[in-house]
């Protein structure tokens, strides 16, 4: 699954250390998440879009392409 | 639960657990003479230490529920290949020991460090990927 989490962190200007006090989790998580080596459960995916007021499908993105 | 304060509750039981271990097993080696071996009293004495290892398992399990989600992922693979190398392990060495009398008998007890060793040594492996 590919995300675009680092951009929007960017936007807010925050470390990644900054966004991991936000959402409960390791600095060492957030890096995980962003470069695509751990998707998120549906919890915290929900607790993301909701931190960024985005809809969970305008920060992932699923990578199997559509028949 | 803030990953800071899941660590620092995980560093206090491990510690506090380890120190009683080590207690115990000097407690008990300081001990070991004054104690005919098999006896009830002996076998009594030489599982205290054993108490330690359950408080010591018991706080990694609880390191386990408090950690966030990304790293209980990574820790739980972690501690399935370690499982999977100590199995393979003490399975090709118990073989060995079966059909070879001669081959060097290795207490049972290795299990628990060798599997934490392995375990630690994966799951920081795993941590450094992410840092």
């Amino acid at each position: 699954m590919k995300n675009n989490l680092k951009a929007l962190r960017a936007e807010k200007n925050w470390s990644q250390a900054a966004l991991g006090r936000e959402l409960d989790i390791s600095r060492q998580s957030v890096n995980a998440i962003e470069t695509g080596r751990y998707d998120p459960s549906l919890p915290l995916a929900f607790k993301i879009a909701r931190l960024f007021e985005l809809r969970i499908e305008d920060i992932f993105q699923d990578d199997i392409k559509n028949p | 639960m803030k990953p800071a304060l899941a660590h620092k509750r995980y560093r206090q039981r491990i510690m506090g657990s380890a120190l009683g271990y080590l207690g115990a097993v000097f407690g008990v080696s300081f001990l070991h003479d004054s104690f005919t071996d098999g006896s009830i009293f002996a076998l009594l004495i030489s599982a205290i230490p054993a108490a330690f290892i359950i408080v010591m398992l018991w706080a990694v399990w609880r390191f386990l529920g408090d950690m966030d989600e990304v790293a209980h992922h990574d820790n739980i693979h972690a501690m399935i290949e370690a499982l999977l190398i100590i199995l393979a392990f003490t399975g090709g060495w118990g073989l060995i020991e079966l059909f070879n009398d001669d081959f060097p008998r290795l207490p049972i007890f290795f299990v628990f460090p060798g599997f934490f060793i392995i375990y630690g040594l994966i799951a920081g492996f795993k941590y450094k990927r992410c840092v």
